[in-house]
């Protein structure tokens, strides 16, 4: 587990790795030894409670360096997820976290790929121009419309189901007396 | 920066270092026992806020010199104390004025 532990840190940016990586290693350590002792479903709960915790902070770490601190103070997720009015569903976050850790594994296995390839890149032969002939012109334009049309209903049937359109009927407080 | 009102788990935090300064693990089970259970801080979480404390100035980083293990402790700035004043001061005026139209209601 400790082992996985040192594997999610690398998903937080460099620096922040090297000022409190070792420091997070050594206070999950400490508590997964107290939760080991109180029994094994204790410690499954902690796991859980750490990796997504650490999945969190990682994306925040990485679009804090993403956006620069000063733009990152804009967007407090913390803040919002502190709110009643305004939350994030786990489901949301959790699916977030995912695709950042997706997106940063296959940017460093991209990587080793292309530093363990030689450059044998095969010449480029001359461009030719694409001819579209006049049906699947037709049929694209039809698919184009389409999903700009259903695109649109989706957002319409979302903001049905927000009951947004009902907010012109809520009288003010003055006009209800 | 960390602007007021503070969010829970940070006051929590600055409320653990309030006492005496502390380092990570002690902090969260110091935010667990304070809260009652209700907030468990994971290490993500916990080392993200601290950070953000470390570079608004609230808090302050050193190296612990009485143990063993050389781990890093973290204290309160003058300008964190004050800070977390602000706060509780807010925080007491807000549960006053609750208490009040609570009342007022109940009568």
């Amino acid at each position: 587990m400790l082992l996985l532990y040192r594997c999610l840190l690398r998903l937080y940016p460099a620096a922040c790795r090297d000022t409190y990586g070792d420091e997070m290693i050594s206070v999950f350590r400490d508590a997964r030894d107290e939760k080991r002792a109180k029994g094994l479903p204790s410690l499954t709960g902690l796991y859980i409670h750490e990796l997504t915790g650490l999945l969190q902070g990682a994306l925040q770490e990485q679009l804090r360096t993403l956006l620069g601190s000063r733009r990152w103070t804009l967007f407090p997720l913390r803040r919002f997820n502190m709110r009643s009015e305004f939350r994030f569903p786990k489901s949301t976050t959790m699916l977030m976290v995912i695709i950042l850790a997706g997106v940063v594994l296959a940017i460093e296995k991209a990587k080793a790929i292309q530093a363990s390839l030689p450059n044998l890149n095969p010449p480029i032969g001359p461009i030719r121009p694409a001819t579209f002939t006049f049906f699947p012109t037709i049929a694209l334009m039809f698919l184009f419309f389409y999903v700009a049309g259903a695109i649109g209903w989706a957002i319409l049937f979302a903001l049905h189901r927000s009951g947004v359109h009902r907010l012109g009927d809520i009288d003010s407080p003055a006009q209800s007396k | 920066m960390e602007s007021l009102p503070l969010t829970e788990p940070v006051l929590l935090i600055l409320l653990s270092l309030a006492e005496h300064p502390r380092h990570g693990y002690s902090i969260l089970k110091d935010v667990e026992e304070v809260s009652d259970g209700r907030v468990m801080l994971s290490t993500g979480t916990l080392y993200g806020a601290l950070r953000r404390l470390l570079d608004d100035g609230w808090i302050e980083r050193f190296n612990e010199d009485d143990t063993t293990r050389g781990r890093q402790a973290y204290r309160l700035t003058p300008s964190g104390r004050r800070n977390l004043h602000h706060e509780v001061s807010r925080m007491k005026q807000l549960a006053k004025i609750a208490s009040l139209r609570v009342a007022r209601k109940e009568t």
